[in-house]
């Protein structure tokens, strides 16, 4: 009888611990959206056979070519058209990746090291870092060679993300 | 007249003293197959008898009046029964239930012929038929979740670590049914459905490395599914379950009004004709599913026939036929519908046929010399409907033969060679053939009664389709000291390989979500060494414990990554890790009664490259099983739980990929079923029926991104051998 009685003691502390949490739960509904904003302005003349000019944000710094991945990608803004003097944009409505393949792919609040505005003549898009030249990239009192980190906040547009290009005057290049 | 009266008072009793009968009646299992040489005995008395090779027995002259009998075998729990015997006392039946003892059952998987487990130098599992029908287990897998040191990623099976998940492409635990592997010839995946349950007199998993033995899928364990042997008598057996999900713990994951059902019914029948015995059996189970589009209607067919030539020689045929029409979740498609497929999948449907065929004959040419021939054909075939059309239809034969010879009483000596080759016609794994050839010896060693040596070595040779052709040699050393009667040490250490299989180098399908699947020809073999010591104790004859330290080195470990073009591809991890500590304990707490099994296993296994930990592999786990049996009633609870695991496929939950909304949402699992059972005779036929709630604290949780396990359920089962 104790025997029993002590399974019992047992098995009552199994379906406490078991009956106490329910597991995996839904996610809250979240309001407002989550993104950023700004203007890019390009100064000189745009160079020729440019197929594509696009807005990337990396998670990390490009240290290698490695670095160039879509896995290290945290957004693409739409491209912008040749021959532009300014754009402006906003991520919310110019998602790259949604648009172009369909993927859900959002910004995700946190911190990205890298902005910048790049271009390339290949006709498909790629993610070799050959293809592409960075032109401009969102710096710190205007050096392009301090690249500024974008905070991006859960469920706010962070505004004021401006960068220049400059074309007599292009960024360091990161590794190939 | 006083002497007058005395008598007429005391006749009644003295005319009851003067009358007596037979007790009559028969002893047999739970599944009506007659017993023999069981003791039956008259509680209280000195009377008693045997039963006849037909179950039978009677216990003559016996004074009429009220008796309990006892009827007793060694290796099944002991029954009684009341009766009233008189001059319409009718013949008893009196059902005994096989009642094992762990370290003393026999096993074949270790080392391809009878040992005790006691005498092996590996962990080893068994698992009997009461494991399934108590609990209702809708597929066979179920069960595997409740063993120490098993889990289960979804469908996909891992011993002690050696399987993440990867959509069952490239296992790493050979299943096996009568030592015949039941891998597919394309995926190389395990469909556990195509089990027939209803066959098996147990189930043998031996965890840890067997490529020695078994070649290249064992290199995580076995599990080898050993079916029933052939009956003299006809018995009928008919089973049938309907159960029901409850709500979803959350009113928001309600996606339909109507009670989604689960059933089953299943009729076999098994008989012997002069030197032939047969099974055959026939199961329709159908699943509507908690999830949407998560449906499953299956056909079962089995039939196993075995011919005895001579008391030296047999052959057994067996085929397994399943029909499985389903829908394919693949991945909810948030949190808040967490029971309703991503918008692109909902619909998609698989349409299968597979046809295991096995061909097993053995003859016996001594005492001392036996040898088996094994051929087998496995045919799968599938269709995948949804935004491309997947198919697959793929043949994999294999031949194998064994020889056991006992050179002396103290050295056995098992040897074989194998071949298999399969052929695949896919728009998804190319076209590709596979050819394999595998030589093997064991021998095992009796230094002294308490001392065996087991040494083995496997070479394998395997080409795929036009790929570099590739060998491998696995050798292996074993040891088992008997301390004491009670207190055994076991160790092993081995190497093990494992082929890459079709699917892991020529898939180039989608996953969904704009996701493609990468082939990668330059994918290699991966190998693997591995340690094992361990001890089982027996504390006293109802008490057992079995403790074992493992660890296992991988190299070109292959794992499903995604790559930088966002694509997924198998490659090889050049470095991983995994050992543990594993402890079971076996107690009979009131013998034959009450019983308790728990299992307790931590797992450390690390891809040493990145020094993270490796998917889907939980640190600590725990099972514990109460199971209760005052005959007639069973009443049972199991318990598990698993830590959180750390590693999961994060970059298809993470931007920039997020295929899966909220998948990196996992928790501990900790899932508690019950099981409540009452035995009784139809006639003379003896019956079950059961009632099973899983999952009753409605516990949510995922063994895979994306995919609520089950949620809680409710089933009545009833099942009668005749």
């Amino acid at each position: 009888m104790k025997k029993i009685f002590a399974a019992a003691v047992v098995l009552a502390f199994l379906s406490l611990v078991a009956g106490c949490d329910k597991g995996i739960e839904p996610e809250p509904i979240k309001t407002g959206v989550t993104g950023f904003s700004g203007k890019v302005t390009f100064i000189g003349n745009w160079p020729a056979g440019i197929t594509r000019t696009h807005i990337f944000v990396f998670k990390n710094p490009i240290l290698s070519s490695q670095d160039f991945s879509f896995l290290n990608l945290s957004f693409v803004i739409d491209p912008i058209p040749y021959q532009s003097q300014e754009f402006v944009f906003n991520s919310v409505d110019q998602n790259y990746i949604l648009h172009n393949f369909g993927l859900d792919f959002k910004l995700m609040p946190g911190e990205h090291s890298y902005v910048m505005v790049a271009q390339s003549k290949t006709p498909e898009i790629s993610f070799d870092r050959k293809d592409w030249v960075i032109v401009g990239v969102y710096c710190i009192n205007g050096d392009q060679s301090k690249p500024k980190t974008l905070t991006i906040l859960d469920r706010e547009i962070t505004a004021g993300i401006d960068i220049i290009v400059d074309f007599n005057n292009p960024p360091p290049q990161p590794p190939m | 007249m006083k002497k007058f009266f005395i008598l007429i008072t005391l006749l009644p009793l003295l005319v009851s003293f003067a009358q007596s009968g037979a007790i009559k009646g028969k002893v047999i299992t739970n599944e009506n197959e007659p017993l023999i040489h069981a003791n039956v005995i008259i509680i209280g008395t000195q009377l008693g008898a045997a039963t006849l090779t037909d179950g039978t027995f009677e216990i003559k002259n016996v004074p009429f009046g009220e008796y309990t009998i006892e009827a007793s075998l060694i290796g099944y729990g002991k029954n009684k029964k009341s009766i009233l015997l008189n001059a319409k006392t009718k013949p008893i039946t009196i059902i005994l239930t096989e009642e094992a003892i762990q370290s003393e059952q026999i096993v074949v998987s270790a080392g391809k012929y009878e040992q005790r487990v006691q005498d092996l130098s590996v962990s080893t599992t068994v698992l009997t038929p009461d494991d399934f029908s108590q609990k209702n287990y809708l597929t066979f897998d179920e069960a595997l979740r409740f063993v120490p040191g098993v889990q289960m990623n979804l469908e996909q099976v891992s011993i002690r670590g050696s399987n993440g998940y990867s959509k069952g492409a490239g296992a790493r635990v050979l299943v096996a049914a009568n030592g015949i592997p039941l891998y597919s010839g394309d995926t190389g995946d395990i469909v556990w459905e195509l089990i027939p349950v209803a066959d098996i007199e147990r189930v043998e998993i031996i965890k840890g490395p067997a490529s020695s033995l078994y070649g290249s899928t064992a290199i995580g364990g076995v599990i080898n599914i050993i079916t029933r042997s052939s009956v003299k008598n006809p018995v009928t057996h008919f089973s049938s379950y309907i159960g029901a999900y409850d709500k979803p713990a959350y009113d928001i994951w309600k996606w339909n009004n109507n009670t989604r059902f689960f059933y089953g019914v299943e009729l076999t029948h098994s008989n012997s004709v002069n030197n032939l015995s047969y099974t055959f059996s026939l199961k329709k189970f159908d699943n509507m599913g908690y999830r949407q589009n998560d449906y499953a209607k299956h056909y079962l067919g089995y039939l196993k026939l075995n011919y005895d030539f001579t008391s030296h020689n047999h052959l057994l045929f067996f085929a397994d036929f399943l029909n499985m029409n389903r829908g394919n979740f693949l991945y909810w498609k948030d949190s808040r519908n967490a029971l309703v497929p991503k918008d692109e999948d909902n619909g998609n449907t698989v349409k299968s046929n597979r046809l295991f065929t096995g061909l097993i004959y053995h003859h016996t040419f001594s005492k001392d010399i036996t040898a088996e021939f094994k051929s087998s054909l496995y045919h799968t075939k599938f269709d995948g409907y949804g935004v491309e059309l997947t198919t697959s239809t793929a043949d994999l034969f294999r031949n194998e033969l064994l020889t056991n010879i006992n050179l002396s009483d103290a050295f056995v000596l098992t040897s074989g060679v194998e071949t298999s080759y399969s052929k695949i016609s896919s728009n998804i794994f190319k076209s590709p053939n596979f050819f394999g050839f595998g030589a093997y010896a064991q021998g095992v060693l009796k230094i002294n009664p308490d001392l065996s040596l087991t040494f083995g070595l496997r070479y394998d040779y395997m080409k795929l389709d036009t790929l570099k052709s590739a060998n491998a040699a696995a050798p292996k050393a074993g040891l088992n000291y008997k301390l004491t009667k009670d207190f055994i040490l076991r160790a092993s250490l081995g190497t093990g390989f494992r082929a890459p299989t079709p699917s892991e180098v020529f898939t180039t399908a989608a996953v969904g979500g704009g996701i493609d699947v990468k082939s990668n020809p330059d994918l290699k073999a991966e190998t693997s060494i591995s340690f094992e010591a361990g001890t089982l104790y027996n504390y006293s004859k109802d008490l057992l414990f079995d403790l074992a330290f493992y660890r296992n080195e991988y190299k070109n470990f292959i794992e499903p990554v995604l790559t930088n073009e966002a694509k997924i591809q198998f490659i090889n991890l050049s470095r991983a890790r995994i050992q543990g500590v594993e402890l079971n304990a076996d107690w009979s707490l009131v013998p034959g009664e009450l019983k308790l099994k728990a299992g307790y296993n931590y797992m450390w296994a690390r891809d040493l490259d990145k020094n993270t930990a490796m998917k889907y592999r939980p640190r600590n786990s725990v099972t514990a099983q109460l199971q209760y049996s005052p005959y007639p009633f069973e009443f049972g609870i199991d318990f598990r739980y698993m830590s959180k695991v750390e590693e999961i496929d994060f970059n298809l939950t993470q931007p920039p990929i997020a295929l899966v909304i909220d998948g990196d949402k996992r928790v501990p699992i900790y899932v508690t079923d019950l099981n409540i059972g009452y035995n009784f005779l139809l006639g003379s036929a003896p019956a079950k029926i059961y009632l099973n709630a899983k999952n009753i604290f409605n516990y949510n949780y995922v063994e895979f991104i994306g995919n609520v396990a089950p949620i809680r359920n409710y089933s009545f089962s009833f099942e009668i051998f005749f």
